[in-house]
């Protein structure tokens, strides 16, 4: 029974990540029906950016919790930017050219630019992120867990509740919600729907950063760190459904925790292996996703 | 960044007086930049030192050494690309290199073809040396003084289960080439010591949580963790089971020496043992003078990789030693030389004497190597009276 807790618990925090991630894709996916393929580099990016930013404040005399907190707000910053960038150069041109897949491969060479970037200014090899939490676990009735995957969890849901109260009480969010409810209404509406896309991919970005640097701390940092997760969380936001803020956070937990049963009650070589199988029998039952809303298209 | 401008310098003032047109040039192809670059620099570093010495003390025939130095990012086809470029455009004599068993197994055959010499000097694959032996080929151009995968997982073995004792070891290897084929080796090294692991667990690399592995060597009773896998994840290892409250020693592949394991895994990866070729402390006068050397002329106090640098240094020497002895620069000449070599080379890491015959290319017996330990930060050996007085020099039996 505490191995069982102690692996759903190692789930959650792996699956939470995913989670995270997963949001982003929904994000910019409600709005506009198109995603950030280089999620993963934004996360990666994010991740670095704040690796730097705490080293400088680190430099300054500034404890490892400190240098953290103030950290956050310059990677969000960092985030929402890296965000706008990818969809004005990416998105934007493809979708102005009514292009079906043009965002796909625009996205993902982005992706690839960042990554190559984060090469030359960071170098290829893993690098340690200073934990702001001290690193011990602490045990509850025996299910030992680190400070910092408390952290992952909290950080993760406030994320998404922050995100969610916005869309529904102020102004700017609403018009979000108008705006992937019916593009074309919300913009008769006099709803600038380019400025709300473009507003969805700098979210989309800002929490896959965010993502990064609640990640990093428990893992290392570096280069390739965002493919395997972006994939993975690419896996999540199929299973839990696209236009699901929930859905993509249990499909996030649903991931997370299978791996880890699988890798102890299986066998830890077939550790990816129900995911995708979960992956595949979802995708022909439900192709819209657990919680998604099947959507019809009209041509 | 500062960093690199002083190795641009150092690397140019090192290289700048040998451009002589009758240099001899020696290829060196090893990952600079990735995940292994700590031991691929640290190679890189020590062939620097020895062709600088050999050089100031009048190079070899009266040559000059000039080294051609290539990164080939630990990648396959990028090792492949840097053979052919090294063969037929830089015109090389031999090459020194090769940290990863996968661009070493894919790069030599360019160079068996063209009879030239590779000497390897960290990759440890077992099969790497083997590629071209046998009755099949007319003779064998791949050479090595390092220590291979399989006198590495024999002395785990026989370290875990006779020196200390342990019953029940656990394996942990990643699902890479050299994890698998290092974990295939200690299994058989354990079989010979009728001992079956009690669990026998695989992750990606770049996998950064261990917890259904540590938990299956737990409940399986594991009372030792052996490992084959680099780094990263072997830290992940180290900070899994601190986070699970689990300790049980360490035992694993040369790799537990990698600076990105040491530093990564803190104080939970003190008490790691690996096999060592070399230990950065003074126990010989040659190894004195080289750990002096080297902290000299790169301005370090740790090595990156200790072992990768006396190994790249000591390849040269042998190398240097066979063209003299050869008095031609022609590959098969050298080849010859290598294996009836009848001067005794003193080297860091050992001294060799004969140390190759035809059908043995490697420099390096399973009487070499000792354990290390991790304490500190820092590699220190791990039974210290194993290398004291007269032991401190171990030499291959002869034949």
């Amino acid at each position: 029974m505490q191995i069982l807790m102690q692996l759903i618990v190692s789930g959650i925090s792996v699956g939470m990540i995913y989670g995270v991630i997963a949001f982003g894709y929904q994000l910019s996916f409600a709005t506009s029906k198109t995603l950030n393929f280089g999620q993963g580099e934004a996360l990666m990016l994010g991740a670095l950016v704040g690796l730097t930013t705490v080293n400088f404040l680190i430099g300054n005399a500034l404890g490892n919790f400190w240098a953290y907190v103030l950290m956050l707000p310059v990677v969000l910053a960092f985030g929402a930017l890296q965000g706008s960038v990818v969809e004005w150069l990416g998105v934007r041109p493809a979708m102005r050219a009514k292009s079906e897949a043009g965002w796909i491969m625009a996205t993902i060479a982005l992706g690839i630019i960042f990554k190559n970037l984060a090469e030359n200014i960071w170098g290829r090899d893993a690098l340690k992120f200073p934990s702001p939490l001290p690193e011990a676990s602490l045990s509850f009735g025996g299910i030992r867990i680190q400070p910092m995957e408390i952290v992952v969890v909290i950080g993760a849901i406030v994320l998404m509740v922050a995100v969610e109260l916005f869309n529904r009480y102020s102004i700017y969010g609403k018009a979000v919600v108008a705006t992937s409810n019916d593009r074309d209404a919300a913009g008769l509406m006099g709803i600038n729907t380019n400025r709300i896309i473009t507003f969805s991919y700098a979210l989309s970005s800002m929490s896959a950063a965010f993502a990064g640097v609640l990640v990093a701390p428990v893992t290392l940092t570096g280069a390739s760190m965002g493919a395997v997760l972006g994939l993975k969380a690419f896996a999540v936001a199929i299973i839990g459904g696209l236009s699901s803020g929930l859905g993509v956070v249990i499909g996030g937990l649903i991931l997370g925790i299978t791996e880890t049963l699988t890798g102890y009650y299986i066998s830890t070589g077939y550790k990816d292996v129900p995911g995708l199988l979960l992956l595949l029998i979802v995708l022909s039952l439900k192709p819209s996703g657990l919680f998604g809303k099947a959507a019809i298209k009209k041509v | 960044m500062k960093m690199k401008f002083a190795w641009l310098i150092t690397a140019s003032m090192m290289t700048a007086p040998v451009l002589a047109a009758d240099s001899i040039k020696i290829g060196v192809s090893g990952p600079f930049t990735g995940g292994s670059a700590s031991m691929g620099v640290s190679m890189r570093d020590g062939v620097k030192l020895a062709a600088s010495e050999i050089n100031a003390a009048g190079g070899v025939m009266g040559r000059q050494i000039e080294l051609v130095e290539r990164d080939d990012e630990a990648k396959n086809e990028l090792g492949v690309q840097i053979a052919q470029e090294l063969i037929n455009k830089e015109n090389v004599v031999a090459t020194v290199g090769y940290i990863n068993t996968g661009v070493a197994l894919a790069s030599q055959r360019f160079y068996q073809e063209a009879e030239i010499p590779v000497f390897n000097n960290v990759a440890t694959g077992s099969i790497v040396t083997k590629q071209f032996a046998g009755a099949d080929f007319k003779a064998n151009y791949i050479f090595r003084n390092a220590a291979n995968d399989t006198i590495q997982s024999a002395m785990i073995a026989e370290e875990a289960v006779k020196r200390q004792g342990f019953k029940k070891p656990a394996i942990l290897a990643d699902a890479s080439n050299y994890g698998q084929l290092g974990k295939t080796d200690l299994t058989n090294a354990l079989q010979k010591m009728n001992i079956t692991p009690v669990a026998t667990e695989k992750f990606n690399v770049g996998d950064t949580d261990m917890t259904a592995q540590l938990l299956r060597a737990k409940e399986a009773g594991a009372d030792v963790i052996l490992t084959y896998a680099i780094g990263p994840e072997l830290a992940q290892i180290a900070n899994g089971m601190a986070k699970l409250g689990w300790k049980v020693p360490m035992i694993g592949s040369w790799t537990l020496s990698m600076a990105s394991f040491i530093d990564t895994a803190g104080p939970n990866g003190d008490g790691a043992m690996m096999p060592q070729t070399f230990i950065q402390q003074p126990t010989t006068p040659k190894r004195k003078t080289f750990i002096e050397a080297y902290q000299k002329a790169y301005n370090v106090d740790r090595m990156p990789s200790p072992v990768s640098a006396a190994q790249g240094y000591d390849s040269i020497y042998l190398l240097a030693v066979a063209i003299t002895q050869a008095k031609s620069t022609e590959g098969r000449a050298i080849r010859e030389a290598l294996e009836n070599l009848n001067t005794k080379v003193e080297g860091v890491v050992t001294t060799y004497d004969h140390p190759f015959s035809a059908a043995d290319h490697e420099a390096i017996s399973d009487n070499i190597p000792v354990f290390g330990l991790v304490k500190g930060g820092r590699v220190g050996p791990a039974h210290p009276e194993d290398i004291e007085g007269d032991k401190a020099l171990r030499i291959k039996p002869k034949a």
